[in-house]
């Protein structure tokens, strides 16, 4: 859906963006990650021309991005940004349809949009359409970026750190919700950001950068267990691997099914990650889990050899 | 607040204008005392209503020129192709209101002659650095992520500048245009030196001939007028701004 090949990107004498290529598979949420100025962010606005690059090509769709009109192209593709960059002196109804006014849909249309996206960000109608940004919290303002950036229902999504001002609380309900929309859909996302947890839980493709280069790039497990090098690794977090990678595996995928032996008392959702499990079982002081389903009936039991991984259950 | 009570200011002030127009002949005793000794102590040469339209004119054509030439000058200069001008736009501005119209009258008469002409392009020149300066402040006091976003929404130069920089820099620009035309209102009395009738009338010719009594004249329909178009704007201008 998006290629970038061997893209280059020089202010002046400086190298930006260096000689990166990479291709966004369409429905993939792509994180690029890296320390504040590796050409992240240089990266992302050049997919919608906020920065002209000076070599190589991007194609979207099979198509150079040169091709189009400036306008056309970025119409064509969501933005949100960390400030938001809300117009304060729209409501949040006009600020979420000025992309489908733009491109002059008929005004019922943007009115029935603008009411489905706020109840796709869970924005109530009544109590916020006729607010201006100043009265919204951080994270009302930062879905209402969200919801103007899939305003036109755009297939490409690009995100600059679009949750990097809110507070931690805030910023993983919003994760956790992107996600959610992401699974109902399935846009092709470019996701910008530096806080390497936020872009474990969210990356389908991840791509860390460092200085203008692609490091290393592939699916976060992957990058987990083989970091390329030093860099990789200790952007990672080094020592806190085991736990990253727990993170990202569900207790399903080491549980065994259920034994003989009396079930333990604590009991632990199927879904939940390996690393809520081994907290839970440092909580308890337990060494087993019982693994239950959604309708709390158990299913399976987890001890903590299996969770860690070893060979066989005693 | 209700409509009536925000207009009530303005109309108060606009009231005792016309009234001090047309009554000032009933001052006279008040004058008389002022100027004991003057055969006459109520300017007649010209009524003063019609002075008053007079001055009224040459501000308003003054302003809208400076209008024109200032707030195009300051959007010019903040697009991207004329950003290199910005320095010397400012720089000009503030220029024009050193130079005191006093000294471009007299630079302005041998080339226009005399009459409203000269006035106006005194005022023009006066008036122009509140309007400039207010104009560049209010379009780059725009928060950048705005203007980012707005142009990675796919919004193209023309529709940045009328749906999101002029709306926002409104509050700053009228701001601007208040402080020109209260102060180019003041500054037009000076006309009457060079033959543009106006308000300023009285007040050259109480100086001339002595006569105290028309110099207060001029000076409390000037003061009026000024207070009332000042108040006026600021009517117009939203609630946090005054």
């Amino acid at each position: 859906m998006i290629d970038l090949i061997h893209v280059t990107k020089r202010f002046g004498a400086s190298t930006a963006v260096d000689d990166i290529s990479l291709n966004v598979a369409r429905g993939e949420l792509c994180v690029l990650v890296g320390t504040s100025g590796c050409g992240k962010s240089t990266t992302l606005r050049m997919i919608n021309r906020l920065i002209e690059h000076s070599e190589g090509e991007i194609h979207i769709d099979g198509q150079q991005i040169r091709a189009f009109r400036e306008e056309t192209l970025r119409r064509r593709m969501g933005y949100a940004i960390q400030s938001t960059g809300l117009f304060p002196h729209w409501t949040v109804a006009r600020n979420i349809g000025l992309v489908p006014r733009l491109l002059k849909w008929p005004a019922e249309r943007i009115q029935a949009r603008v009411e489905e996206l706020m109840g796709l960000l869970g924005l109530s109608m009544e109590e916020f359409a006729g607010k201006y940004p100043r009265q919204l919290s951080g994270g009302q303002a930062q879905r209402v970026g969200v919801a103007r950036a899939l305003a036109a229902d755009p297939e490409i999504l690009l995100m600059d750190e679009p949750f990097g001002a809110l507070d931690p609380l805030t910023r993983e309900t919003l994760q956790e919700e992107l996600r959610a929309l992401q699974s109902r859909l399935h846009k092709t996302i470019v996701f910008v950001t530096h806080d390497m947890d936020e872009a474990l839980r969210l990356a389908d493709h991840l791509v860390v950068m460092h200085q203008g280069r692609i490091v290393q790039q592939g699916s976060p497990l992957t990058l987990l267990r083989e970091p390329a090098d030093g860099f990789v690794e200790s952007l990672l977090g080094g020592e806190d691997r085991g736990l990253k990678e727990a993170a990202l595996l569900p207790v399903s995928q080491r549980m065994l099914p259920l034994g003989s032996r009396l079930l333990a008392c604590e009991r632990i959702g199927q879904r939940a990650s390996l690393r809520e499990a081994l907290s839970m079982m440092l909580w308890r002081h337990a060494e087993r889990l019982t693994v239950v389903d959604d309708n709390d009936q158990p299913v399976g039991e987890l001890s903590l050899r299996r969770l860690v991984g070893a060979r066989s259950d005693d | 607040m209700t409509e009536c009570r925000r207009w009530a200011a303005p109309l108060v002030w606009l009231a005792l204008l016309l009234a001090a127009c047309l009554g000032m002949a009933q001052l006279e005793g008040v004058f008389r005392w002022i100027e004991p000794d003057s055969r006459q102590v109520i300017y007649a040469r010209a009524d003063f209503l019609t002075l008053l339209g007079r001055h009224l004119s040459v501000v308003s054509v003054a302003a809208v020129l400076a209008i024109l030439v200032g707030v195009g000058a300051a959007i010019a200069v903040t697009r991207e192709r004329g950003r290199d001008f910005l320095p010397l736009v400012s720089q000009l501005a503030s220029m024009g209101q050193t130079f005191p119209p006093v000294a471009v009258l007299a630079l302005a008469v041998p080339v226009l002659g005399f009459g409203t002409l000269p006035i106006i392009v005194a005022l023009l020149l006066y008036g122009l650095l509140p309007i400039v300066r207010n104009t560049l402040a209010g379009i780059l006091g725009i928060d950048p992520a705005v203007r980012e976003a707005a142009r990675g929404m796919g919004m193209n130069g023309g529709q940045i500048l009328r749906q999101v920089e002029l709306p926002l820099a409104a509050p700053v620009i009228l701001a601007g245009i208040r402080t020109s035309v209260t102060i180019n209102i003041a500054t037009a009395a000076i006309g009457a030196t060079v033959g543009a009738s106006n308000l300023g009338d009285p007040i050259i010719s109480g100086i001339v001939n002595g006569n105290t009594a028309y110099v207060v004249q001029g000076a409390l329909l000037i003061g009026l007028l000024a207070i009332s178009v000042d108040s006026l704007f600021s009517r117009l201008q939203p609630a946090s701004m005054r």
